[in-house]
């Protein structure tokens, strides 16, 4: 058995596992607030620009913001968003194995927004070809993102979707898809007079620039979009590991303590016995 | 005397801005929002932009109107005053006396 001297200095450093622990776990809980405020506030704004994406769209081909005549690159983009750096769960772990189904070298470039993802990827000996690092102000300049994007003639997006606080899941879209999915839920039958065309609205400088103008925008909102449900998936899975840590730090506590206190009485026992065992010869000695 | 000892209310910022109206100038209802920040929300009387096409005004009862703004000093008449946001970029919409402008799209 460990002296309880040992026990007792393991049980100390063990303490201070649990602070900090816990210490992460108040941040973690202070950022999901935060960020899911934001991210509520957010989708009210993008709820409006849909909306009149929707009632505007006029070709249900979605050709990411390029002139019909631009050539692109015949390969799939996926762009991975994934967490600054470690501490964040499992949740790049699940993204990363998401992602290394669908991937096949001659079909794919790969664009890593997030350092983490960057060194997961080394690890499964992935190359990448582009890298951004993952925004931590609210506004998001998704553009030279957005130029990478329309060189290919199509994009899959793999990211975070925050369910709950002990649910978080890795999705994958096509980013085409679902720009178009929903510019195509408002045909022309469910609207009706409030309808956004060329009679009812005076357009500035055309209708077809607005239109083109606003399918830029959508497809910089839905990015914009994904890196804030990944951000918030990110503290939430962050929050989780923290609390699993600190339970299991505490778990290591009580045991230590226990080990410390079994130690300490064993100390004595011993010690008992060894002045028992001496008093006994004392005794035989003087009988003698 | 029974006024003298009534405390006078407190006027809350939307009683404030009611009484600054003038009920005989029309006005409209204007929002200008980013995802996360809101510029300006409340009534006014005319709203001033740069679109491709040049300068413009949106005063009340104006047609439905959808354009793209480029980077402008957009001026709201308010009743509190001129409110003047600098914008780089933004889209306009019009509507039954409703302005929204949604900047960085």
């Amino acid at each position: 058995m460990r002296r309880p001297l040992e026990v007792k200095a393991e049980e100390a450093a063990a303490r201070s596992v649990v602070s900090l622990t816990s210490a992460l776990e108040s941040i973690s809980s202070m950022q999901i607030a935060k960020t899911k405020n934001k991210v509520l506030i957010s989708n009210q704004f993008f709820d409006e620009v849909w909306s009149i994406y929707k009632q505007i769209r006029v070709d249900v081909l979605f050709n990411f913001g390029r002139a019909i005549d631009e050539k692109a690159i015949d390969k799939e983009l996926l762009i991975l968003i994934t967490a600054k750096g470690g501490l964040s769960g499992d949740i790049d772990n699940r993204l990363i194995r998401k992602f290394m189904e669908h991937y096949d070298e001659n079909k794919n470039d790969i664009l890593v927004i997030g350092h983490h993802g960057t060194t997961k990827l080394k690890q499964s000996h992935v190359e990448y070809k582009y890298y951004f690092d993952l925004p931590e102000h609210d506004y998001v300049n998704v553009d030279p993102l957005m130029d990478i994007t329309k060189k290919y003639t199509k994009s899959r997006i793999f990211y975070q979707n925050y369910i709950s606080l002990s649910q978080q899941e890795i999705k994958d879209v096509d980013l085409s898809d679902v720009v178009s999915s929903k510019g195509r839920t408002a045909d022309l039958s469910t609207i009706g007079d409030d309808m956004v065309s060329e009679k009812t609205y005076i357009f500035e400088p055309s209708s077809y620039a607005v239109a083109a103008y606003l399918e830029n925008s959508i497809l910089r909102l839905t990015i914009s979009q994904f890196i804030y449900d990944s951000r918030l998936a990110q503290v939430a899975s962050r929050f989780k590991a923290m609390s699993a840590a600190k339970e299991r730090s505490i778990a290591n506590v009580t045991g230590l303590h226990t080990e410390y206190n079994r130690a300490k009485r064993n100390q004595v026992d011993t010690r008992l016995k060894e002045s028992m065992s001496g008093l006994k010869k004392l005794r035989a000695g003087g009988a003698e | 005397m029974a006024d003298a000892e009534t405390p006078a209310t407190p006027q809350t910022e939307d009683q404030a801005l009611a009484a600054a109206i003038d009920p005989k100038k029309p006005t409209i209802a204007v929002k200008v929002y980013a995802p996360f920040k809101v510029y300006y929300e409340g009534a006014g009387y005319s709203i001033s932009a740069v679109n491709e096409t040049g300068p413009f005004d949106i005063l009340p009862h104006h047609h439905n109107f959808l354009c793209m703004l480029v980077p402008c000093e957009l001026k709201i008449q308010t009743p509190n005053g001129e409110q003047v946001i600098k914008i780089s970029r933004a889209l306009m919409h019009v509507k039954a006396d409703s302005v929204t402008v949604f900047v960085d799209v």
